[in-house]
């Protein structure tokens, strides 16, 4: 129990932060779900049309769900790029004893650039016209055949715009998972390694349940960060060809912003809120139940 | 917890846009002159054109001109060339009813909405009230107008587009100009076997690919179509929509546009046309100095020549007829119109044109005469001059016509049937059912 004045510090230095939070964070959340249950356009006049949106949108709209699927797909190559990546490396780095500085420094060095300049520069390492470096080693190893526009063929496009957003966090995830695999106690291992235990089970049985505390915060962060996913496919293709990487936040905001049509634009924003609560709370459910186990 | 509620926030962005929204209304647009004193301060202009031409450069140097005499003046330029993320900032500003003094906008059933409010200053009595409507060019004006034939912008400029071709690929493929649209996919087919990319086409940008979509609708049934269709009077699964659609769908197939060009912009078509890779590039006389003068490749400088879109004798538009446009047009919000806003754009609209046409340009007006640069090719006045034989009716782009919503998906669309990836029946049927969703909410 702290003395009245110690309580009063607490809410004079936690008032401020929360209320900035309230403003910044629930506030559109809230208006975004008012906003759900109009049609509006911005310029006329906001009609009430109920649950009409979310009707519209969980029946009739084949690109929502289109979308839906796309941002799954996207969210599943972005996951194993940059957990599955971040994990193998940094499990690699543990056993260098030189070098590891300049290798961290190499894969955290994607995090650090912006954005635009990693969208345009894979638009042209997938090009086929002039020739981008993905075709030219594909030729190189003698693959011609698998050669082809990757962001124009409808069946390439999601992996070639989710391939540059994993590539970008992997570095960053690995330091993180890195610092959590020196953590792991020498002791433990010793003793393991004493028991007979061969690499794949250190990794199992005394690395991995020693950094899963580690692992269930980046996970959750991959996975928010990977359902929210906007700017590398936007500027890449821009949702096309046709909607074959079209991602349910280009959707939304085109809708929003192209269409004009902010009620349904902020059902679907609603619909994203939800997704990424209930992916979260699945991770969290399912990571618990395997420490449990 | 916070970190998820933080990304909610994120997904519930469109709403901070929206916060400061209101949805008030302009005043009314009937007063095209303003009285009282001319106070002089900063008017700002959101436009959509590239910082460095000469629009922006011209109204640049007649803005300073006009501060000498009126001294607290200036005119605050913000473009936004990248005319999608352009579209996006004016539509959020309109509808926060925070759009400046001058404001660019086409004349889209979004802009008509706008007018309808009163946001606008009507655009033909305030020209006629300065004195210079009757130096614009019809065609000029006409394609600023809306539906009912109504004008709220302003055009700067003035753009015929051509089919711009590589002679020698032409005669290397054994092919000639085409007398129809119809000839277009063979010339492909025979192009492809001599190892040339047929046509360079901007599909990144998704409007290059538009037009061709109104090309046969145009000379098939006269630029009405896209106004019946626009509303679903007209659909795709009718004769002039099932041409139209199969004659992409022919185009995808005869492989008439490069490899991946749904990836590739606009600068990647030009350099394919100009490089002497690609034989044919459909594109407007905005590009005349990059085609027409010696900045062009030399190894294609005297092999390129131009046709205008193809027309047979039963067709229901003529050959002199096809897109001209004159550009993004220039809106007077009525809000802040003020006597300084007339003063300004009385001065300036006066000394524009003639400032325009010494940059070797297509003035909007017919007082001035395009002054032909120093180091352009033979095709340079060849091309100008095909302005004073212009029809009247113009192909208008179709996305200036359509409602946003159909628009969208008309390009994404349009995409996936070239590339053979939907049948023209899968084609029809979804953007006939789009339209009919979409064109009442905005055409009521």
């Amino acid at each position: 129990m702290l003395p009245n004045r110690s309580r009063l510090s607490v809410l004079v230095f936690l008032l401020p932060p929360l209320l900035l939070y309230g403003v910044a964070v629930l506030f559109p959340i809230l208006q975004s779900l008012f906003l759900s249950f109009f049609s509006w356009n911005g310029i006329s006049d906001m009609e009430f049309v109920g649950f009409a949106n979310y009707v519209r949108m969980l029946t009739g709209d084949s690109v929502f769900w289109h979308s839906f699927i796309n941002a799954l797909g996207y969210l599943a190559i972005c996951l194993v790029l940059q957990l599955g990546g971040a994990l193998f490396v940094a499990s690699l780095l543990t056993s260098l004893r030189r070098g590891a500085g300049i290798i961290k420094t190499l894969y955290l060095l994607p995090a650090v650039i912006s954005t635009v300049a990693i969208a345009f520069l894979f638009v042209r390492i997938y090009s086929i016209d002039p020739v981008g470096l993905l075709n030219q080693v594909l030729s190189w190893i003698g693959l011609g055949g698998l050669e082809r526009p990757w962001l124009s063929d409808v069946n390439t496009v999601l992996a070639a715009v989710s391939g540059p957003e994993g590539w970008r966090f992997t570095g960053l995830y690995m330091l993180i998972i890195y610092a959590a695999l020196l953590a792991v106690p020498q002791e433990l291992e010793e003793a393991a390694r004493l028991d007979g235990a061969n690499q794949w089970q250190m990794f199992t049985k005394i690395r991995f349940p020693y950094i899963r505390p580690v692992w269930i915060t980046t996970t959750i962060m991959a996975t928010t960060y990977g359902l929210r996913g906007f700017d590398i496919p936007y500027l890449m293709t821009n949702g096309g060809p046709g909607q074959s990487s079209e991602l349910l936040t280009t959707y939304m905001y085109k809708t929003a912003f192209t269409s004009t049509d902010f009620g349904y634009a902020s059902t679907i924003s609603v619909f994203i809120v939800i997704e990424c609560l209930v992916a979260v709370g699945l991770i969290l459910l399912m990571l618990k139940r395997k420490a449990d186990a | 917890m916070k970190k998820l509620l933080r990304t909610a926030a994120v997904a519930a962005a469109v709403t901070l846009a929206l916060a400061a929204c209101g949805s008030g209304g302009g005043n009314p647009a009937a007063n095209v002159s303003p009285t009282g004193e001319i106070k002089p301060r900063q008017i700002s202009w959101l436009l959509s054109r590239p910082a460095d031409g000469a629009v922006i450069n011209i109204m640049k140097k007649i803005a300073d001109e006009y501060a000498r005499t009126h001294p607290g003046f200036s005119l605050n330029l913000i473009t936004t060339p990248d005319r999608p993320s352009y579209i996006q900032k004016y539509e959020t500003l309109a509808a926060a009813n925070k759009l400046p003094e001058l404001f660019d906008t086409d004349a889209t059933p979004f802009a008509q909405q706008l007018a309808k409010k009163g946001t606008m200053v009507d655009g033909e009595k305030l020209l006629k009230d300065l004195g210079v409507y009757d130096s614009y060019r019809t065609n000029a004006l006409n394609y600023q107008r809306f539906d009912d034939g109504s004008l709220y912008m302003i055009p700067f400029q003035f753009e015929l587009e051509y089919f711009w071709y590589n002679k020698a690929l032409f005669q290397q493929a054994g092919i000639s100009v085409p007398k129809s649209l119809d000839d277009i996919p063979a010339m492909c087919t025979a192009l492809r076997k001599a190892g040339i990319t047929p046509l360079a086409l901007d599909g990144q940008d998704q409007w290059p690919l538009e037009r061709y979509v109104s090309y046969q609708p145009f000379r098939d049934a006269g630029p009405d179509y896209v106004q019946k269709l626009k509303k679903g009077d007209a659909k795709f699964s009718d004769a002039t929509g099932q041409k139209t659609v199969n004659w992409i769908s022919q185009l995808g197939g005869a492989g008439c546009f490069q490899d991946g060009f749904s990836s590739q912009g606009y600068s990647d078509a030009q350099n394919l046309f100009t490089s002497g890779k690609a034989a044919m590039y459909n594109i407007g006389t905005w590009e005349l100095p990059s085609l027409a003068t010696d900045k062009l490749n030399p190894a294609v400088r005297n092999d390129v020549d131009y046709f205008t879109l193809p027309a047979t004798p039963s067709s229901a538009t003529a050959t002199n007829e096809y897109v001209a446009t004159s550009g993004i047009g220039m809106a007077v919000n009525s809000k802040t119109f003020d006597p300084l806003v007339s003063d300004f754009l009385k001065f300036a609209l006066a000394k524009y044109p003639s400032e325009y046409a010494a940059t070797g340009a297509l003035s909007p007006t017919t007082n001035v005469q395009t002054t032909i640069p120093a180091n352009a090719t033979p095709l340079y006045k060849k091309a100008i001059d095909q302005a004073k034989d212009l029809g009247s009716k113009l192909a208008m782009p179709w996305d200036t016509q359509l409602d946003p919503t159909t628009n969208s998906r008309l390009q994404q669309e349009l995409v996936l049937l070239a590339q053979g990836n939907i049948k023209p029946a899968e084609f029809t049927s979804t953007m006939d059912s789009t339209i009919a969703q979409n064109a009442p909410k905005f055409f009521k």
